[in-house]
């Protein structure tokens, strides 16, 4: 009786024992490189309906973040500015550019620009900007240099494993309460204990419990 | 030739270009494919587990009104309960009979706690324009081609005399080329920018014997701080 199976069939279980294992460490490292926050958020960047730059405004002319996103410290949201904080300096300065074309016109007719949201939480996450600058968590902890961004990007995660990153141990990104909005303040240089900083009323003490942030 | 030594043939120049063309490609995908990549398409959330859910977030757009704004305006001519700003000498900085008024409002009280409230505030808000000690020389000023007509500089004379409430009413309602901001900065702390504000016309024209004793000796000790 001739074999069923010819002979090069031997291989196969060899075959699916030697490629079997690296497809599955291919599979897991697909997941774990191109589904991470890490590669489908970070980078994003998206182009606005005017190109306003952060590092001219904050950067070179070193303008307070808090002059435009004046909410920050008072509640949960940093507003984007309305047009008329633009027209602040821009009813003086540079009234004829071509690129303030559409601020002008959204002064004169009450429409807002439609600035693209860059970073965007999960709706089912609570997230209260006054509450991290009241801790002393630096903007830039979170939205990286702006202050040397032409365009805005995302430059972490903002993801749930992230956030608790510095939930657990808050320290590293701690700075003085004054320093908040300092784009220069270089924590691995500043010798600073937020313990022993008198200004410190309270010390911090992040939620770890679900329903600190899912509420 | 290395190639006949190991018993291969040299490749053809198509194979190389093809060898190169596929290199290319590959070395393109996994560049593309790499954590922190610029891009301006949307980010791509496989699972979406209520990311985004029907309700309005804050500054957010939403087809549900005409005017498609979440954040609703407040009717015209109503006052919201509790926002009808009574009290003349905290909104208006006037006095029953009109005048501005040259006192902080009841309920602020004149300490260092205030003046380094306004200092902080003033470096955020007035210093673009009116520069870190008030001479009309921020930073706002001399870029772009600078201002047509240049920001006030609290030295001059005109500014001395003026009451306190004077500042409060122009940051809150502007004056000339100045916009008024009252719906940037809040009520209390354009009083403590007012106040900052006269802290630095006095500061200007003091004499060292002004400078109480124990000042005196802690700003001795004290190096200039350097600006960064």
């Amino acid at each position: 009786m001739p074999a069923i199976f010819p002979r090069w069939t031997n291989n196969i279980p060899i075959a699916i024992g030697v490629l079997a294992p690296l497809v599955g460490a291919g599979l897991v490292f697909a997941v774990a490189y191109w589904f991470s926050p890490r590669y489908t958020d970070v980078g994003y960047r998206p182009e606005q309906p005017v190109p306003y730059s952060h590092k001219l405004h904050a950067g070179d002319m070193g303008i307070d973040c808090r002059y435009c996103h004046n909410t920050v410290e008072r509640s949960a949201h940093a507003a984007i500015p309305p047009t008329a904080t633009c027209m602040n300096c821009h009813e003086q300065v540079k009234t004829e550019s071509l690129r303030l074309r559409k601020v002008r016109e959204s002064y004169q007719t009450g429409e807002p620009i439609e600035w693209v949201r860059v970073h965007q939480l999960p709706d089912y996450a609570y997230f209260n900007h006054s509450a991290h600058l009241a801790a002393g968590v630096g903007c830039a902890s979170c939205h990286g240099r702006v202050d040397k961004m032409v365009v805005v990007e995302m430059v972490q995660p903002l993801s749930m494993g992230w956030c608790l990153d510095c939930h657990r141990n808050p320290e590293p990104n701690l700075r003085p309460l004054d320093q908040v909005t300092n784009m220069n303040w270089d924590p691995a240089a500043e010798d600073y204990d937020p313990k022993r900083d008198p200004a410190r009323t309270r010390q911090v003490n992040p939620p770890l419990h679900c329903s600190g942030c899912h509420r | 030739m290395a190639y006949a030594r190991r018993g291969l043939r040299a490749p053809k120049a198509a194979e190389r270009e093809q060898a190169a063309t596929m290199a290319l490609l590959l070395l393109g995908l996994a560049l593309a494919g790499c954590w922190g990549n610029p891009s301006d398409e949307p980010p791509v959330h496989l699972q979406q587990n209520m990311d985004f859910q029907e309700r309005g977030e804050a500054q957010e757009r939403n087809d549900f009104f005409a005017d498609h704004r979440v954040m609703r305006p407040p009717v015209p001519e109503t006052v919201a309960v509790g926002h009808l700003k009574e009290d003349d000498h905290m909104w208006r900085g006037r006095l029953p009979n009109g005048a501005l008024a040259d006192a902080l409002p009841a309920g602020l009280e004149l300490g260092p706690a205030l003046l380094d409230r306004g200092q902080k505030r003033y470096d955020i808000y007035c210093q673009p324009c009116h520069g870190e000690m008030g001479y009309g020389d921020g930073p706002a000023t001399r870029r772009g081609g600078g201002f047509a007509v240049k920001p006030a500089n609290f030295h001059q004379d005109k500014f001395r005399p003026v009451p306190l409430g004077y500042f409060y009413d122009v940051a809150t309602n502007g004056k000339g080329s100045m916009k008024g901001y009252k719906s940037q900065i809040p009520v209390e702390d354009r009083w403590a920018i007012a106040a900052w504000v006269r802290t630095l016309q006095v500061a200007s024209n003091a004499e060292p014997s002004d400078v109480p004793e124990q000042a005196a000796a802690a700003m001795a000790d004290q190096r200039p701080r350097r600006i960064q």
